[in-house]
């Protein structure tokens, strides 16, 4: 095709009244053409589900972080709850000084048994 | 034997497959539609592996926000608008590259735009095409782009484009005078 047909389909595109629609194919016809290389769609698909893998892992290791947290947590204070009751039932209360086994040592008892005199 | 069975899905079949996971549809919606996206990318970017990363994400973009298409448009519009939208904010960026970094600015990157062009051309078709492409301001390269190269009328430009028609209009003459010198130069 001659240059001075390439430079009035390029006008004509511009002309708002000209249908464009088969303006690609003759310009396609004498070479004109754009796609992109080799291997495009693979590397489009194997970064898209490579990193969808990826993701899918991470929200995995976040779930069962959950859930390991949630299991110390009830666990934790299970024992906290059963040490109470145990504290209630040995000393008939829940003082602070029961809570520390504190509740039957004079001061005096306190130093002998620090000092182990 | 897979392929062809994919070939005969309609887009919102894809659409729906790709949305539940399956990478043989959302392969053929890359297959389908990457020589429009070429087109839209390297025109107004110029036949270079710049092109091709943003060609990339475009699919890239695409694949994430396929839940958010509800099948109002056509698909190949929705793809379009990913493009065009990619292709300007990769032009802005560099915009704002050269104008911070290089010394003459605009200048410079014009030559970065007009190397890119002519990288890979063995045609005078072809090169007589990317020099009234890259000689046009961005925003009327998009506007012959969308015409030349993709063959929408003036009012799907200005749906891909979100611009109103009348401003379509006005940059198409406006664009049609650029045009003429940078024509009249070349021959």
């Amino acid at each position: 095709m001659k240059p001075i047909r390439i430079k009035e389909l390029i006008t004509e595109s511009l002309s708002s009244e000209k249908d464009t629609s088969g303006i690609m194919s003759e310009l396609e016809e004498s070479g004109v053409n754009y796609s992109f290389g080799n291997g495009f769609r693979d590397k489009v698909i194997d970064k898209i589900y490579s990193a969808s893998l990826t993701v899918h892992r991470e929200v995995d290791m976040v779930k069962s972080m959950n859930t390991v947290f949630y299991r110390i947590a009830l666990t934790g204070a299970a024992a906290i709850i059963i040490m109470l009751i145990s504290i209630f039932l040995t000393e008939g209360s829940l003082s602070i000084n029961s809570v520390f086994g504190l509740s039957d040592n004079y001061n005096e008892s306190i130093v002998c048994m620090l000092t182990g005199n | 034997m897979v392929k062809e069975l994919y070939s005969n899905l309609d887009e919102s079949q894809l659409v729906k497959a790709s949305i539940e996971g399956d990478k043989n549809a959302f392969t053929q919606i890359v297959d389908r539609y990457q020589n429009m996206v070429a087109r839209t990318v390297k025109g107004m970017l110029g036949d270079s592996v710049f092109a091709e990363d943003i060609g990339q994400e475009v699919f890239i973009k695409l694949y994430y926000s396929l839940s958010e298409f509800r099948g109002e448009a056509k698909l190949s519009t929705y793809i379009q608008k990913i493009a065009v939208n990619l292709t300007l904010n990769e032009i802005k960026r560099r915009k704002r590259f050269f104008s911070m970094f290089a010394q003459k600015g605009n200048a410079e990157m014009h030559e970065f735009e007009v190397a890119d062009h002519d990288h890979e051309t063995r045609n005078d078709a072809k090169e007589l095409v990317n020099k009234a492409l890259i000689g046009l301001e961005p925003k009327f390269r998009i506007i012959l782009t969308m015409r030349m190269l993709q063959g929408y009328s003036t009012k799907e430009t200005a749906e891909i484009l979100n611009l109103p028609l009348g401003t379509v209009l006005s940059r198409l003459s406006r664009a049609q005078e650029q045009l003429r010198d940078i024509l009249n130069k070349l021959s």
